[in-house]
């Protein structure tokens, strides 16, 4: 064998060995739903196709969770015009009326549904709290985000989605305002 | 020749050691108690915060015992500063008692 293609394989294999791996979770559909918020609006998951999506369980009595929802609040706030949709899902035991205090006491400004066991069951099995669902533009979930959010999960898994749409759009020559 | 490898070999065991004492010097562990942890589904945050965190090597936090064992690299990340990573997750980090 040549030294200048065993060179190769051994560049190409190194190559292979080191590079970034991005095991993403197997993309599905996003299950639908429709319930009421707190305020009595109905919320349907497929009225925001074409959005990016954060799906939040999350408890009053859940403290990392409530811990969270202030930088929810200000994702929210920034991203909005990038096309991201926060919903609210708490979950049991709730009281409409603590939920809908403590909501109002953070100005929260996204959707929030009181939510069942059933309904976080149907995105994922994981018992963790807060969770959050991410589900791209194509209404798809693209990750499951266990614990509190970091500021460093969210540039590294939401962000792209976020920029992908505003990238397409300058394409396309869509604006966004 | 001989002679020289065994410097060689010598030398490299010496600095080798070195090194290990030096990472070891700077590896601390800490037991910090924290309130409020009686949730376990959201005790996981906890150890997601403060693994992510600079320094840290190990964080294993347990909602039964009420408390995070955290092994920490004192040159990049102190006491305090952890007690404020869990402070962040909504729980409280009871204060080091006075010594």
């Amino acid at each position: 064998m040549k030294p200048k293609f065993v060179l190769r394989i051994v560049f190409v294999a190194t190559l292979i060995t080191f590079s970034p791996a991005r095991v993403l979770p197997q993309e599905v559909k996003a299950p639908q739903f429709e319930l009421r918020d707190i305020n009595g609006r109905i919320v349907r998951l497929s009225n925001y196709q074409g959005k990016v999506v954060l799906i939040n369980f999350w408890a009053t009595w859940c403290p990392p969770c409530r811990a969270e929802m202030p930088e929810l609040v200000r994702l929210q706030r920034v991203h909005r015009k990038d096309g991201l949709q926060i919903i609210g899902i708490t979950y049991p035991p709730e009281r409409k009326s603590q939920v809908r205090g403590f909501a109002r006491k953070l100005k929260v400004n996204y959707p929030i549904v009181l939510g069942t066991r059933e309904l976080k069951a149907r995105f994922s099995s994981d018992e963790t709290l807060p969770l959050t669902v991410v589900i791209n533009r194509d209404g798809k979930v693209s990750d499951i985000i266990g614990g509190i959010l970091l500021r460093e999960e969210f540039d590294e898994k939401i962000k792209p989605l976020l920029i992908k749409e505003v990238e397409g759009g300058l394409r396309s020559g869509k604006s966004n305002h | 020749m001989g002679n020289r490898i065994t410097k060689l070999v010598v030398s490299s065991v010496l600095v080798m050691t070195l090194g290990v004492i030096t990472a070891a010097a700077f590896t601390k562990t800490v037991t910090i108690k924290v309130d409020g942890m009686k949730c376990a589904k959201c005790s996981s945050s906890v150890s997601k915060a403060l693994k992510a965190t600079d320094g840290v090597q190990e964080a294993e936090v347990s909602s039964e015992k009420g408390e995070a064992v955290i092994k920490y690299d004192d040159q990049k990340v102190d006491e305090a500063k952890l007690r404020e990573v869990i402070n962040s997750t909504g729980f409280k980090a009871v204060a080091a008692p006075q010594q």
